[in-house]
């Protein structure tokens, strides 16, 4: 699903990573944790196109970055499901509007949309908010859309930037479960995360710890975590 | 494919409504920049209208025999009146003239005696034509005044080639002045028209940034923005030109007295469309740049 190799990149002279190599197969659950700053989301940032790959090889998806023209991002993310600490939903347009952005996109037929967009929001429990504006749900039911979004196009693989950030333990221990849903159904999910209870959710994911841009060995304090 | 773009149209007409209030001020900001840009239009246009009008013009005056029948050279000015580019025909009888000798004359003499088969003046006619821009100015005149001269009864035609010439010299200056400051003008309304609506479009910076996100491709996106901008231009020039036109009607004769004789004259359909053009394509490509950005 995922294959880096010697993948770097730097904001001026500061470089945010440094020659990650790291392959990722078909319906792996991975945890990608670090410090502020490790390069998490950067990862995250050139996985989904957002940056550009200039050093080293990255593919992703079937999808070679390295060789990317800027008018083939649209369908690298349209293989891709992501999710934000921040949600970005469009607060003034309603539940469905939002989960069939994504299919509207596709042109799908108006039939098609309705039937997934309904299935995605009624496996999400947010089928009594279908038509209520984004800005009067909850912080935890704006993140459920968000994911309904996301999921909604059945995508190969999740990027997840910490997104249960901005929630409390409870929502984020719900939202988790809907993770632990689709990658049973085998999505490939790589979540951003630096919270223990998060990865004590998924104890049989795989953890790949960034530091100063580097992956490097996770610290024994999150080995114990998973393990416990 | 063509219901997708007509929906996508269909989608920038109904996202207007989405934030109102930025549209709206966006709007009035449109419009008020078109209507200082239609108003500065319409104030060249009269002005250039009015000096066109003493300046621009060439005058022939012709003579017919002395002793043509009345019904000859009445039947000729009939036809001289609807000559192309004529403005202006000033027709006097050998009586009309001589009453108007009396009266340069202060009405010392009312030379009564001239008349009844007496009267040695002869009908005239005084013809004003506007010198057209792009035609070969000498040569017209040298046609005109050699198909004036061979109309039955003529005797002669006068005219002054040096009006020619002065009005050539007006309207190359005309043309000379009006082309770059309405090219000036056009530069500004691009740039405040442009910057408000590409401001606007911040507000929907978000909702550009998920589309992009969840896989739109760039027409996709930059459809419905295009529309939006086209429409936020057109209605904003519409509005300017609606509001200028009837302030022309209420106006029209405000400057319409002794000595200046200045009638109010709207902008020409031309310069009408030119604006409404230019303003609804401002808006668009102000749009393409924001989504670039």
């Amino acid at each position: 699903m995922i294959h880096l190799n010697r993948l770097s990149y730097s904001f001026g002279s500061n470089w945010a990573l440094k020659d990650i190599s790291l392959h990722v197969e078909k319906g792996e659950f991975i945890f990608l944790t670090g410090h502020s700053g490790a390069g998490k989301t950067t990862l995250m940032r050139l996985l989904y196109g957002a940056l550009p790959v200039k050093r080293g090889q990255a593919t992703v998806a079937g999808y070679e970055l390295h060789k990317l023209k800027r008018k083939q991002i649209p369908d690298l993310r349209r293989e891709l499901g992501v999710v934000f600490q921040d949600f970005k939903i469009l607060p003034n347009r309603s539940v469905y509007e939002n989960v069939a952005l994504a299919l509207t996109v596709r042109s799908m037929a108006k039939s098609t949309i309705d039937k997934r967009v309904r299935a995605i929001i009624r496996a999400l429990g947010l089928e009594n908010k279908t038509y209520i504006k984004c800005h009067k749900l909850s912080g935890g039911e704006q993140q459920r859309v968000a994911i309904a979004r996301s999921m909604v196009v059945n995508p190969k693989l999740i990027l997840a930037d910490e997104p249960t950030g901005n929630l409390d333990f409870e929502l984020s221990m719900h939202l988790m479960d809907v993770f632990k849903q689709f990658h049973t159904h085998g999505t490939t999910i790589i979540m951003a995360t630096h919270s223990r209870e998060i990865l004590r959710t998924v104890p049989d994911a795989k953890v790949i710890h960034l530091d100063g841009g580097k992956i490097c060995e996770p610290p024994e304090h999150i080995l114990s975590e998973m393990a416990s | 494919m063509i219901s997708l773009i007509f929906r996508l149209i269909g989608r920038g007409i109904r996202d207007l409504g989405l934030h109102p209030w930025a549209n709206i001020f966006t709007l009035v900001a449109v419009t008020m920049v078109s209507l200082l840009a239609a108003l500065f239009m319409f104030t060249l246009h009269n002005v250039n209208q009015e000096l066109l009008k003493t300046r621009g013009q060439v005058q022939m005056q012709i003579f017919w025999q002395s002793g043509t029948a009345a019904e000859a050279y009445n039947r000729q000015w009939d036809k001289l009146s609807k000559l192309d580019g004529l403005k202006e025909i000033r027709t006097f009888t050998p009586d009309d003239a001589l009453k108007h000798l009396s009266e340069a004359l202060n009405g010392e003499d009312d030379f009564a005696w001239m008349k009844e088969q007496n009267n040695p003046l002869q009908p005239t006619a005084l013809l004003a034509f506007s010198v057209k821009a792009g035609v070969e100015n000498d040569r017209w005149a040298t046609d005109l005044l050699s198909r004036l001269k061979e109309l039955p009864y003529v005797d002669k035609v006068h005219y002054n080639p040096l009006q020619i010439d002065l009005a050539k010299g007006w309207i190359g200056l005309t043309r000379s002045v009006i082309w770059p400051i309405i090219g000036f003008l056009g530069l500004v309304v691009a740039l405040v028209v442009g910057n408000t609506i590409r401001l606007s479009l911040m507000t929907r910076k978000d909702e550009i940034e998920i589309l992009y996100l969840v896989g739109a491709k760039q027409w996709f996106i930059r459809l419905p923005l295009l529309t939006g901008g086209a429409l936020l231009g057109l209605t904003g020039s519409s509005i300017a030109l609606g509001t200028l036109y009837g302030a022309q009607i209420f106006f029209e004769d405000v400057l319409n007295f002794p000595p200046l004789f200045i009638k109010l004259t709207f902008l020409p359909p031309d310069q009408c469309i030119a604006l409404l053009g230019a303003v609804t394509l401002i808006g668009m490509f102000s749009s393409f740049v924001a989504v670039r950005g």
